[in-house]
């Protein structure tokens, strides 16, 4: 029945080609062979699977001998989908090379069942000496596929449907979503900064070009007016020259000056004298070129991921290696760049060498001051950002606050104290009841001397 | 005359200029008031002044003869002023947590006799989703689906909702945060072991749906035994 179904088919096809007809009637012809000869080893069915995929090759439609399980149906791919995003996509991709192979022709390349055994429990199926995953198993440097029991025949099989015919890719397609995607990022970014900075610069010399013309014009009228005749008084007017010397010998002009420079002489003196002691806006170049706007801003990893420190220490802790190499055993380059970057493998030759990484310090209070990270982080609840500043915007790090003791005292005096389901604060609630306004840190001790200087 | 009034503005000048040079910025640190302050004499865990030729503009008199801020210690590695504890020494938690003693891949046995010594109730859940967020986010996502920003780039990643890891014991999850597995680092070192254990309560009882838990070993009693059964095992596996 299959086979003259078929035949219809390739009779309708083969009235639009003379090429398709000649290959049509040699199937013809070999269909009829094969029907012949039904009771050899081969078997009839297999060999006409292989012609139709001969076929559809040849007329540019793509097809699998699949099993018959392996269904090519909505619901089988969508049931598959939904397995596959639960427990393959983090290592697996239908097309491309991941942390495993890619996926798609995987119930081709070996008989389906050790497929589904293999998917089960990888190691068993290795273990039983199977060549192919063995050989897969060493390319891949013996990275270990989780088993998964849990899965059903069916689940299998859906999973299969999805991995042999979900989500295909029209390259061609591909690449126009991206073309059109890359053409509205374009349009929709506005007016770049250079642009204004050009804009600025032609309009200046619009300007200049102006200013020019206007002297010309002036000479040109004056020399025309020399050559006519006028009144005295006109006369006067049209020759005078400005006298700049008489200008700045005015007392106007020297009190002036004078109030101006000394005014600026000593602002800029007595700015000099209170950023003695302050290194706001220290920003001294590391020895790795470690960009927190990467990680803290674009990868959103938490600060206190790496500076484990601030929550149960006075000191918030600058990463050892091994934190590093949680990520970067793995991440070897920027924006997936191939092979090493020069600065991570800084990080390698740092672990490799038992050496440490010496960092420079950016913030240090002077000895005469105590401050305590986790006072502030866990019970403050204060940001990192409010005394680091935008951290996650630095490439390199700086000093953001000024770290006076007029800084500390400021938010001190400003901010005001959690005590709601606190029974700590109770006593001290109570205490201040009197007083209009809310408790603050000042007021349970927060400038007291001896908190911060002893 | 004039000689000695165009000097003296130009005097004011050159003071301003010198004072305004004073600010930090870049790579100057600035002009520090009481610079041995700022340099502590006292060794400081995360500094290191290594310099021991520069003395000091205002008082240089060590007895050792080294620079005036001169602040490593000689007798460690690399003069560093942190040192890596004495050989077996067992450091102590408040709560008593003895050492993690299984190795890496002795993955089995941790995860079938460890159980959770914290007591499950919504503060350690509450706790358990910050710290999740704080150490977790970056690779397996809110949701635990395994698709974080970080886990993207990494690959690989476990969905701690799928089939495979939803049945995984407590004592399972603890190990792997330990001690890592697969591709993910071993983070033993950034968490403390009351940390740790909460966020396994969250992973298996918000994530999971609390399937496979330790619920009930949270009685007093079954806790007690277990860290009474587990300070026994502690002390007969050898120290890695």
């Amino acid at each position: 029945m299959r086979s003259a179904l078929h035949l219809c088919n390739f009779e309708k096809l083969a009235s639009g080609s003379t090429f398709a007809g000649v290959i049509i009637n040699r199937i013809n012809y070999l269909i009829s062979y094969n029907m012949l000869s039904k009771r050899s080893l081969v078997g009839v069915r297999l060999n006409f699977h292989t012609l139709a995929v001969l076929f559809f090759m040849l007329i540019g439609t793509q097809a699998f001998a699949a099993d018959p399980a392996v269904v090519n149906s909505d619901e089988a791919i969508a049931a598959g989908k939904a397995v596959f995003n639960a427990n393959c996509k983090t290592c697996h991709k239908l097309d491309q090379k991941m942390i495993g192979p890619a996926l798609r022709g995987a119930s081709e390349r070996q008989p389906i069942e050790i497929v589904k055994a293999f998917i089960k429990n990888s190691q068993a199926v290795i273990a039983s000496g199977n060549s192919y995953y063995n050989d897969l198993y060493k390319e891949y440097n013996n990275t270990i596929m989780i088993s998964h029991e849990f899965l059903s025949d069916e689940d299998l099989n859906n999973l299969l449907s999805y991995i042999e015919y979900g989500d295909t890719v029209d390259p061609a397609a591909a690449a126009a979503t991206t073309g059109a995607d890359g053409g509205a990022v374009a349009a929709g970014g506005g007016i770049p900064n250079e642009y204004l900075t050009v804009i600025l610069g032609v309009l200046v010399v619009v300007l200049l070009l102006i200013l020019v013309v206007l002297g010309l014009i002036i000479s040109v009228l004056t020399k025309y007016l020399t050559k006519q005749d006028l009144d005295v008084e006109d006369k006067e007017f049209v020759t005078q020259k400005t006298n700049l010397g008489k200008v700045f010998k005015s007392d106007m002009f020297v009190v002036i000056v004078t109030a101006l420079v000394v005014a600026l002489v000593a602002k800029t003196a007595l700015d000099g004298l209170y950023s003695v002691g302050i290194q706001q806006g220290y920003a001294p170049e590391q020895p790795i070129a470690y960009s927190h706007a990467l990680h803290a801003g674009t990868l959103e990893i938490e600060c206190q991921y790496c500076h484990t420190g601030v929550e149960i220490g006075k000191s918030a802790n600058i990463p050892s290696a091994n934190i590093c190499m949680n990520c970067h055993t793995h991440v070897q380059n920027v924006q997936g760049k191939e092979g090493v970057s020069p600065e991570i493998q800084k990080i390698y030759d740092a672990v490799d060498n038992n050496q440490p990484i010496e960092w420079v310090r950016v913030h240090n209070l002077p000895d005469l001051a105590y401050f305590n990270h986790s006072q502030h982080v866990v019970v403050g609840e204060v940001e990192c950002q409010t005394c680091h500043g935008p951290i996650q915007e630095m490439e390199v790090v700086g000093q953001h606050s000024a770290l006076t003791m007029g800084w500390c005292i400021d938010c001190h005096r400003q901010t005001e104290i959690t005590t709601e389901g606190n029974a700590y604060y109770d006593k001290l609630v109570q205490l201040h009841t009197d007083s209009k306004d809310a408790l603050k840190v000042k007021d349970i001790g927060g400038l007291e001397c001896a908190k911060c200087h002893y | 005359m004039k000689i000695a009034k165009t000097l003296s503005i130009l005097g004011i000048a050159v003071a301003g200029i010198t004072l305004a040079s004073c600010r930090a910025g870049g790579e100057n640190q600035g002009l520090e008031f009481a610079p041995q302050m700022y340099h502590s004499v006292a060794y400081e865990p995360l500094t290191q002044i290594t310099d021991s030729e520069t003395k000091g503009e205002i008082i240089s008199n060590r007895e050792d003869g080294k620079g005036e801020y001169f602040n490593s210690n000689i007798n460690n590695p690399h003069n560093m002023n942190m040192r890596e504890p004495v050989a077996n020494t067992v450091p102590r938690t408040k709560n008593g947590y003895l050492p993690y003693r299984y190795k890496a891949f002795e993955i089995e046995e941790a995860g079938t006799t460890l159980k959770n010594p914290i007591e499950l109730n919504d503060e350690v859940l509450t706790e358990g989703k910050r710290l999740y967020q704080l150490y977790c986010t970056p690779c397996h996502g809110t949701g635990g689906q395994g698709d974080g920003k970080v886990g993207a780039i990494i690959g690989g990643v476990a969905n701690l909702t799928g089939g495979a890891y939803i049945t995984l014991s407590e004592g399972h999850i603890y190990h792997v945060i330990t001690k890592g597995k697969g591709r993910m680092g071993a983070h033993g070192s950034q968490i403390t072991p009351e940390n740790r254990w909460k966020i396994v309560h969250y992973v298996k009882q918000e994530l999971q749906g609390g399937q496979n838990a330790d619920n009930a070993a949270t009685t007093a009693e079954v806790v007690e035994e277990v860290e009474a059964d587990q300070e026994v095992t502690q002390v007969e596996t050898p120290a890695n």
